[in-house]
């Protein structure tokens, strides 16, 4: 499916009825809602025939209705539509995106199979917005509700932990991966390889100057972040390797030769730690202490090989049509709290700046008048007076 | 000895009044006389200070032979030659600066010539600002050599070198006027140098912090040589979910009247505190890189800034972005044209002011036809100021508000205002009718009265849509707005109150038919 070629046929018919369309819409979506799966579990399509036909009619309507909402979508610009986007850093080191704070959002919508765009951002480096997902005007960042993929679990886009958040190992092991993992990921970045592969993730698109100024700008903050000061360095710096080589030991008793880590569904701790393991082995240096401890454990890098097969390289060519998306889904949990505070604050503000310019505007007016009066047009300064010698 | 200065025993006017009636009947109807000029006597050496002391001693003779050299000078010119230039008076500034000014002086052939170039090279070392008086004496010439005359600049320099000051102007980078605070160190290594450290409160909700270099002559170059580094921020999270941060430094490298070069080097970061900002806007967040070179040239006949009545103005200034061996830096091309013509009518002082403004922005290199161009460097009409007064590119609309018009696109979900992204092509145009109103009191203030009409649109152009671009849905959404007010012209800024009538205007514009009041920086 072309998008692009579509919005071009569709140019031509500018003067489609929008209502006779949402009404379509909803007649179809009536249908689809009844037999498809539900937008958080993981995806089987049923086998039987009757289904096939049913589908491949679906199949057809939200080709033609993707179609028409995304070139609605560019000419009006506020339809909610159903092309999601996924802004990240760009790609490097053989991965779809160089970022390791990117890459788990990235493989979490690849093992959810949700087809989605990847657009890039290469010029905010120390931004923690990035990276964020869009759907029309629904936006989830990176740095709001504990991340994008807890944002896009809560807001009801794709959720792949529904029946695994009440085991009591799940959030032990998030712990380990997001906590001890994530520091010793971020500390090798920055202070143990000292920032190596930092230029080709960040700063391939920054004139050299801003980019250094980042750089330790970045490795500043990084060093803030892990609490290491010129006194701690060597301390922290071999907890943190410990803990790391703690925490690749029981992650690798537990995953065994295991498909995922928990039975046989992918979760967003698989993310995490598949977003790891590849970042570790194919971004950093072979110098890396972390990158060595990492490949002694040679289960881990199995699994990561797999999932990587599987997900990542071979679904990048056919966008499957999005039979788990559906605009009420979100549009019932979009709407934030957020804007309730919102709309009480402008009313009180506006009173306050509406009285506020009241009174600005009359001292304004006062001091026009006086120096209208008392300046009356005599602004000649250039006499200069003759002096004596 | 046949000195032609020998013969000009004039009776020094030291007195203002009596010397400008000698420069009046020189060189015809002059205006501000600010120059002191002398002859001296035959015989005396460089003594200006006995001068004053024999003022009162000078007998008729004198006078007779001073008003003999005018009746000479009036009716032929008179063959003289510069000998020497003698520089007094300078601690700190260095010989050359001064002598500078004279080379018009130098070449001077007649007693006449050298008056007037004697009375320029005056009032320009007085606008270099760093002496606290400057005296131009015409002396005569060592005895052997007749027909000869020294030139003595004698300047005092300023004792304290330190100023400051707080105006409102409208500075060349900026697009609205701003409030500036600045302390200016003057003259510290002697080239006429000026430093200042200097804080700027834009209207636009900007702020500057800047220290500036000014040198009035660079190397033998004959412009003044303006730097500026600073540190500014602007903000424009109200009207387009961004805030605009940039570091940089501008070099004027050319500021002449009519041309002007500026050079410009910046760190540019945008960003969004608010998080709600719209897809394109979002899209652009992030540091750039911006090396630029504008060119201004401007020519502006008119006979008054803040109410013209007489003459046209034009300018015309480009801008190309990307100059720098790194292809990474924001490329773009901007060019912007304003034209202003005034028309008198005969009575009540009324006059009708005609402008039009244009200007159109674009990327370049490769894939520039799909590529977005940079928000900061787009237009946007709207806003507290003037059309009337501001010649820096399409910029004001009466009746709109700032950013008010123009492609727009919904924020983050759950924020009902609208973004405002400006467009790459802008064109506006005004008519204004002005008069005096018939209360003498406000005629002596200046006060007067006006009508206009104004119309204005924008357009994208990048991203391909200049493929969609047609005049013709271009001139249908246009947006017109018409009104009446009264303008109050004082020394710091003009203002003008309004009642505006917006006439037409499209989906989502930010207009309001009512009192609206304008600012425009009188400079």
């Amino acid at each position: 499916m072309d998008l692009v070629t579509g919005q071009e046929v569709l140019d031509e018919k500018r003067s489609e009825d929008d209502h006779n369309i949402s009404s379509w819409f909803t007649s179809t979506k009536n249908l689809s809602e009844k037999p498809l799966a539900k937008p958080s579990s993981s995806t089987k399509r049923p086998a039987s025939s009757s289904m096939n036909l049913l589908e491949d009619l679906f199949f057809f309507f939200f080709l033609t209705r993707a179609l028409i909402t995304h070139t609605n979508a560019i000419m009006e610009g506020d339809q909610e539509t159903e092309v999601y986007t996924l802004v990240a850093r760009k790609p490097s080191f053989d991965l779809p995106t160089a970022c390791p704070n990117c890459l788990p959002a990235y493989i979490y919508l690849k093992l959810a199979q949700l087809p989605f765009e990847l657009a890039f951002n290469s010029t905010f480096p120390d931004s923690d917005e990035l990276p964020y997902f869009e759907n029309g005007t629904y936006v989830a960042y990176n740095n709001e509700d504990g991340g994008v993929i807890e944002k896009l679990k809560k807001d009801g886009i794709v959720n792949l932990d529904v029946p695994l958040q009440t085991l009591p190992e799940y959030l032990s092991l998030k712990a380990l991966i997001v906590s001890w993992l994530g520091e010793a990921l971020t500390y090798e970045i920055w202070v143990g390889t000292e920032g190596i592969s930092t230029s080709k993730i960040y700063y391939s698109d920054l004139p050299w100057v801003i980019s250094k100024a980042l750089f330790y700008k970045q490795t500043y903050m990084a060093k803030n972040r892990l609490g290491i000061t010129k006194e701690t360095a060597e301390q922290r710096e071999k907890q943190i390797y410990k803990r790391a080589s703690e925490a690749y030991e029981a992650l690798s008793t537990r995953l065994g030769e295991q498909k995922f880590l928990f039975e046989d569904r992918p979760s967003s701790l698989d993310a995490f730690l598949l977003s790891h393991i590849l970042f570790i082995i194919q971004a950093l240096p072979e110098t890396s202490a972390l990158r060595c401890k990492l490949l002694e454990h040679s289960n881990l890098v199995r699994y990561a090989e797999k999932l990587k097969a599987e997900f990542l390289e071979a679904s990048s060519s056919s966008p499957s049509p999005p039979l788990h998306s559906f605009p009420s889904s979100f549009s019932r949990k979009g709407s934030k709290p957020k804007s309730k505070p919102k709309v009480e604050k402008t009313a009180e503000e506006k009173k306050f700046k509406k009285r506020a310019r009241f009174f600005l505007a009359a001292q304004f007016l006062a001091v026009v008048m006086y120096l209208s009066v008392m300046g009356g047009g005599s602004s000649d300064e250039l006499e200069y007076e003759d002096e004596d010698d | 000895m046949a000195n032609p200065a020998e013969e000009l025993d004039v009776n020094p006017p030291i007195r203002e009044p009596e010397e400008e009636e000698v420069v009046e009947e020189l060189n015809g109807d002059e205006e501000g006389e600010e120059e002191e000029e002398e002859e001296d006597n035959e015989g005396e050496d460089d003594d200006t200070e006995s001068k004053s002391q024999t003022r009162k001693g000078r007998s008729s003779a004198d006078r007779i032979n001073a008003e003999s050299l005018f009746r000479r000078m009036r009716a032929a010119p008179v063959p003289v030659r510069v000998h020497d230039v003698i520089v007094r008076g300078n601690q700190k500034t260095k010989d050359h600066i001064i002598e500078a000014e004279l080379e018009a002086a130098r070449e001077a052939t007649t007693l006449q010539e050298l008056l007037e170039a004697s009375r320029v090279a005056n009032s320009n070392l007085r606008a270099l600002d760093i002496f606290d008086s400057v005296n131009i004496t015409l002396d005569s010439g060592p005895p052997e050599l007749p027909g000869t005359t020294n030139v003595v600049i004698e300047v005092v320099e300023s004792k304290s070198p330190l100023t400051g000051q707080i105006g409102v102007y409208t500075r060349a980078e900026a697009r609205s006027s701003s409030l500036e605070a600045s302390l200016k160190y003057k003259n510290i290594f002697g080239y006429g140098d000026i430093w200042d450290g200097s804080i700027v409160h834009g209207y636009d909700n900007s702020a500057e912090v800047g220290l500036g270099m000014y040198l009035p002559r660079f190397r033998g170059f004959s412009t003044p040589f303006t730097s500026r580094l600073y540190l500014s921020t602007q903000d424009w999270l109200k009207f387009s979910s961004y805030k605009e941060r940039s570091l940089g430094l501008s070099l004027g490298l050319l500021s002449s009247k009519y041309h002007e070069l500026v050079y410009t080097i910046a760190w540019r970061n945008l960003i969004d505190p608010s998080q709600a900002a719209s897809a394109s806007i979002r899209r652009q967040l992030g540091h750039t890189f911006l090396s630029a070179l504008k060119y201004t040239f401007k020519f502006d006949q008119r006979n008054s800034y803040l109410r013209p009545t007489n003459g046209y103005a034009f300018v015309s200034t480009s801008q190309i972005g990307g100059l720098a061996p790194d292809s990474r830096s924001l490329r773009f091309l901007k060019q912007e044209i304003d034209l202003r013509y005034a028309v008198p009518f005969g009575f009540y002082n009324t006059a009708l002011n005609f402008g039009v403004s244009g200007g159109v922005s674009f990327p370049w290199g490769s894939g520039y036809q799909n590529r977005p161009s940079s928000v900061p460097e787009r237009f946007f009409l709207g806003g507290n100021s003037s059309p009337l007064c501001s010649l820096g590119g399409p910029s004001a609309l009466w009746g709109f508000k700032t950013r008010g018009l123009g492609p727009n696109e919904p924020r983050r979900k759950g924020d009902s205002e609208r973004d405002f992204v400006g467009g790459d092509a802008a064109v506006t145009a005004f008519a204004d009718l002005s008069f005096d109103l018939p209360v003498r009191w406000l005629r002596e203030r200046g006060i007067h009265g006006h009508v206009f009409a104004s119309v204005g649109n924008m357009a994208k152009l990048s991203e391909n849509e200049f493929r969609n671009f047609s005049a013709p849905k271009f001139l249908e959404t246009v947006r017109t707005s018409v009104g009446a007010g009264i303008v109050l012209p004082t020394s710091v800024f003009r203002m003008e109150l309004n009642y505006c009538h917006v006439l037409k205007k499209q989906e989502h514009d930010q207009a309001r038919s009512g009192v609206c009041v304008t600012f425009s920086a009188s400079s």
